[in-house]
């Protein structure tokens, strides 16, 4: 049997092409600028859009989900780990999460994630395309669809900001722009929490930094007036923005930040980087990634993640509040999630292995119906029993919740190409 | 591994062919008649015919030539991926032969630093977004002008055992692993036709598109497999697949065409069969040598009918669409891996007649390329001052098009060098073994910057990089003597250093606002004035008219 992958093309087989009604104009329609042309989206929506937000908790290496969210106390797959009770009667997390059983109010739980592949770096593609690549079409990550979709072209703010300082997993979670172009690329931090290229030289003072930026404007102008590429519009746009970036520089300095703040979230980077994350998107950036990594617990799996779990429920109850005290939280979604969860079954190491046919995963803040789960995996966690879901319909969640059609449609070439595949829906149960 | 007796018989009579009667044919429009031009006119002359004649068709009157500084800078990019020196330049505006674009043509086709640039295209149309390249085996391939389907059988089927041939197959063995992949890559590199949808159902628009022929393509790799490094084939397996009505069927060796090929009958090894033939590979692996060559190979099976006469339409024409956009940055065919019936071409006889000539001269592709950069269609100027600028694929005003990261990073290399070092009266061979240090140099730099695809952005990261890193200042923006900022340093006349400037990094003289602009800049920060030097350079680097080709 060869395998049969889903590998959408808009055909009339699959679902009522709109190419009909849109006539000519859409087969023709090269350019990424024509895309938004040829969406037909209701104002309300496109107004609902406004200002919304995404940070997204990157575990990357695969956190445990009974450990988490999905405990299994005094079950052979347990672990030595009981369960406690929540804010939310009837829902019970790990004990290693007591801060956020406080604050469940505002976070719903997804218990029933089954996406099947169980290799580190497919798997994270996939948990940040909401669906496999395929051969010849590069799709863009969640990133780079929220800052095309939330951020304005000439923003003053990145529009999409990764934070991966660990090397685990790093080359398996990089940000992806696809087809939507470089415009939509990651802001990317890997050394340290402040952006490359972002601060101006000492060697130049600001004055002949700026001058020179006028003078490159005034020649580019001369030269664009009569010439015409969608490539050409694009480089002088990246470099009208420069300025404006560069005055983003403070937000990636947490000094900025009253004392008492800094020492709510703690010292750990990961905290530092959710700060700097609260800090984006208060001044507009649509899409901010946090990766904390060293998930992969093939051995010692309880030790581990009675470190990392501790940390992620502070830090992760610490952003929520901050959030929600600044009136923030209405419009920015909290999402906790890895390439995948890890076995019930407990190893000779004490550890667990990769697992994804049931497992979990969060979502918090805009849009969202807080204090709930969705989805069950039976007594001992290995199968999904109820609301089994995939990457595609977690995606398309994600999206109905800060009011984006997830059936909309990007056109590469003649080729119409939706946000997410086609067999995917939004767990409406969730959204608020 | 025993093969029925019978299969050495059949395979002597050669692959019997099922022909399903179908033609690959853009159906020539009905101006022209069925008649292409014939085969002996020049492929320059063909090209402005055609592309004129649809002009006419269309009452488009083009844009005019672009000047010479235009066209040579324009053919210096294209054909050797870096813009002309000062020197060059000069010469070149003051040149009055009549055939000057000719010669120039020539000696640039003639330049080592073409080979490079043909390496560097082909390089990322064979492996692009991809950490392995085949520049090893490109280099000696294109510095003796290897033939296309030479090039494109030694990628399919190369020996492991020829230290030349080795490199060709990285093409397949990076592919490999992921065989949906492999037939689609090949199928869009080679034959501009992108099957992946033909995967799950029949494509609704295009009759070509069947499940059929997507599992008939796979079938030709669906044997090959990679054992520690080193490619094999076996001698059995058949890829079965679901149709959208659920049957289960067995694909057959099908090509793009239609054209089903016989094979001998094979009989799928036993268990036993199986674990000595595992065992064997095992033991290949660690002696590293390559798995044996199969008596009947379905990968040769696919370089064979591809390029039989009559079949190899898809092949010539996929090549001259990829190389026609290159020049032009639009194809005849858009987008370039949808070249079916359903989608013709916007001048199908140009198609027709450039895809006969290439196979009538052996696949010669810097005669093609040669032909294309001598047309008139070639030289238009890309301003276009009129009311409704006309659809790219009339070809009636020149594109602009973003360079490539190797183009973009040799282009600021040369433009940032001391002109004087590659000046005329310098030694020719010195001045290119200069150019071609430049071009190394240019390498690192030409890591950090993204190659353009179709509809390309171009992100902020650039910019910032651009604008804020050390390596910029560092490369470009230093005043030592053998920088072109040292040079402009010790001249005192300002419009002379203006033009000085605008020779080495924009090919051309500036016109009189520049020079009124530029001179004014300077002079307004007399007090600062090395300082205001630098900022004029780097506006001119970064700004667009050195960012792209036009």
């Amino acid at each position: 049997m060869s395998k049969r992958r889903n590998w959408f093309c808009g055909s009339e087989e699959h679902r009522i092409s709109r190419r009909g009604f849109l006539g000519t104009a859409a087969a023709t329609a090269g350019s990424m600028s024509a895309l938004n042309l040829l969406r037909e989206p209701a104002l309300a929506a496109e107004l609902k859009k406004q200002d919304k937000r995404v940070i997204l908790l990157w575990l990357a290496g695969g956190a445990s989900q009974l450990e988490t969210w999905d405990p299994k106390p005094r079950r052979p797959t347990g672990g030595p780990f009981a369960a406690i009770p929540t804010s939310v009667p009837g829902i019970h997390i790990s004990e290693l999460m007591p801060k956020m059983a406080r604050c469940m109010d505002d976070t719903a739980i997804i218990r029933s994630l089954n996406t099947k592949d169980g290799s580190h770096g497919g798997a994270a593609r996939m948990m940040h395309l909401g669906r496999r690549d395929e051969a010849t079409v590069q799709f863009p990550d969640l990133g780079a669809v929220l800052a095309r979709e939330l951020g304005s072209r000439d923003s003053k703010v990145p529009d999409n900001v990764s934070f991966y300082t660990a090397t685990e997993g790093r080359g398996n979670a990089v940000g992806q722009a696809g087809f939507l172009g470089a415009r939509y690329l990651p802001m990317s931090l890997t050394t340290n929490s402040r952006p490359e290229d972002l601060a101006r030289l000492e060697s130049i003072s600001d004055l002949e930094h700026k001058q020179r930026h006028e003078l490159r404007e005034l020649l580019s102008n001369r030269f664009i007036e009569y010439r015409h590429s969608n490539s050409l519009r694009s480089h002088n746009e990246a470099y009208s923005r420069v300025r404006g970036l560069m005055s983003s520089d403070k937000l990636f300095d947490i000094s900025e930040e009253p004392q008492s703040i800094r020492e709510r979230y703690g010292p750990s980077l990961f905290a530092e980087q959710c700060l700097i994350a609260r800090r984006l998107v208060e001044a507009g950036t649509p899409f901010v990634k946090v990766s904390r990594a060293w998930w992969d617990s093939h051995g010692q799996n309880f030790e581990t993640h009675l470190e990392l779990v501790s940390e992620l429920d502070h830090v992760m109850s610490v952003l929520l509040d901050d959030l929600k005290q600044r009136g923030l939280l209405e419009n920015t979604m909290v999402v906790t999630l890895s390439e995948f969860g890890r076995t019930p079954q407990i190893n000779a190491s004490l550890g667990r292995d990769h697992f994804a046919s049931a497992w979990s995963c969060t979502l918090s803040g805009c849009g969202i119906k807080g204090g709930m789960v969705y989805g069950a995996t039976d007594e001992d966690g290995q199968t999904v029993k109820d609301g089994e879901i995939d990457a595609g319909d977690l995606f398309a969640t994600i999206y109905m919740a800060l009011g984006i059609d997830p059936h909309s449609e990007y056109y590469v070439g003649s080729r119409p190409i939706p946000l997410v595949h086609e067999e995917a829906s939004a767990v409406t149960e969730v959204l608020a | 591994m025993a093969l029925a007796r019978q299969c050495a018989l059949l395979m002597r009579l050669g692959c019997f062919i099922l022909a399903i009667a179908f033609l690959v044919s853009n159906v020539p429009s009905a101006i022209f008649g069925d008649e292409l031009l014939p085969e002996d006119r020049s492929i320059a002359e063909v090209v402005d015919h055609y592309v004129s004649a649809r002009l006419k068709q269309e009452k488009i009157q083009p844009a005019p030539t672009a000047d010479d500084a235009n066209v040579l800078r324009r053919t210096t990019l294209d054909l050797a991926g870096r813009i002309p020196t000062s020197s060059e330049t000069a010469n070149y505006l003051a040149d009055t032969d009549e055939y000057k674009r000719q010669n120039l043509i020539n000696r640039l086709i003639g330049s080592p630093a073409f080979v490079r640039h043909q390496v560097n295209e082909f390089d990322a149309l064979l492996m692009p977004d991809s950490k392995t390249s085949l520049r090893e085996y490109l280099l000696p391939a294109f510095a003796e002008n290897r033939p296309w389907d030479q090039m494109y059988r030694e990628i399919m089927l190369g020996q492991e055992d020829d230290p030349e041939q080795k490199g060709a197959l990285q093409f397949v063995k990076t592919r490999v692993s992921d065989l949906d992949r492999l037939t689609n890559d090949v199928s869009v590199t080679f034959f501009g036709v992108n099957v992946s949808c033909a995967q799950c159902h029949d494509h609704p628009d295009v009759f070509e598109w069947s499940q059929d022929r997507f599992f008939g393509m796979k079938s030709f790799f669906n044997r090959t497999f990679d054992n520690g490094g080193l490619l094999g084939e076996r001698e059995y397996g058949l890829v079965s697949y679901q149709t959208t009505k659920g049957e289960t069927r067995e694909a057959r060796l099908m090509f793009l065409t239609g054209t089903v090929l016989e094979e001998p009958e094979f009989s799928e090894p036993d268990d036993e069969a199986k674990k000595e033939e595992k065992k064997m590979l095992e033991e290949l692996k660690k002696q590293k040598q390559a798995p044996p060559a199969p008596r009947f190979s379905r990968r040769e099976q696919l370089v064979e009918v591809a390029l039989r006469s009559g079949e190899n339409n898809y092949f010539a024409k996929a090549i001259v669409n990829k190389v026609w956009n290159r020049f032009f940055g639009c194809g005849l065919v858009m987008p370039l891996d949808q070249m079916h019936p359903e989608n013709p071409a916007s001048h199908p006889e140009l198609l027709e007649w450039l895809a006969r000539d290439l196979v009538n001269h052996n696949f010669n592709l810097t005669r093609l390329v040669r032909g294309i950069v001598s047309s008139e269609a070639y030289c238009r100027s890309s301003i276009w001052t009129g009311d409704s600028r006309p659809d790219p694929d009339m070809f009636a005003v020149g594109s602009v098009r973003p360079l490539t990261p190797y183009q973009y990073a040799t282009l600021l290399r040369v433009a940032t060098a001391n002109p004087d070092l590659l000046g005329t009266d310098q030694k020719a061979d010195d001045v290119e073994t200069r150019l071609g240090n430049l071009e190394i140099a240019a390498r690192g730099l030409a890591q950090k910057i993204e190659h353009p695809g179709t509809d390309f952005q171009i992100g902020v990261a650039e910019a910032l990089l651009f604008s804020n890193n050390e390596r910029i200042r560092n490369e470009l923006l230093r005043d030592s003597n053998d920088m072109l900022i040292g040079k402009l340093k010790k001249i005192g006349d300002t419009s002379e250093l203006v033009r000085m400037a605008t020779m080495s990094i924009w090919n051309r003289l500036p016109d009189p606002d520049e020079q009124a602009a530029l001179v004014g800049y300077l002079e307004g920060r007399a007090d600062h004035r090395d300082e205001a030097i630098g900022q004029m350079v780097w506006a001119m680097l970064t700004g667009s008219e050195c960012r792209f080709n036009y």
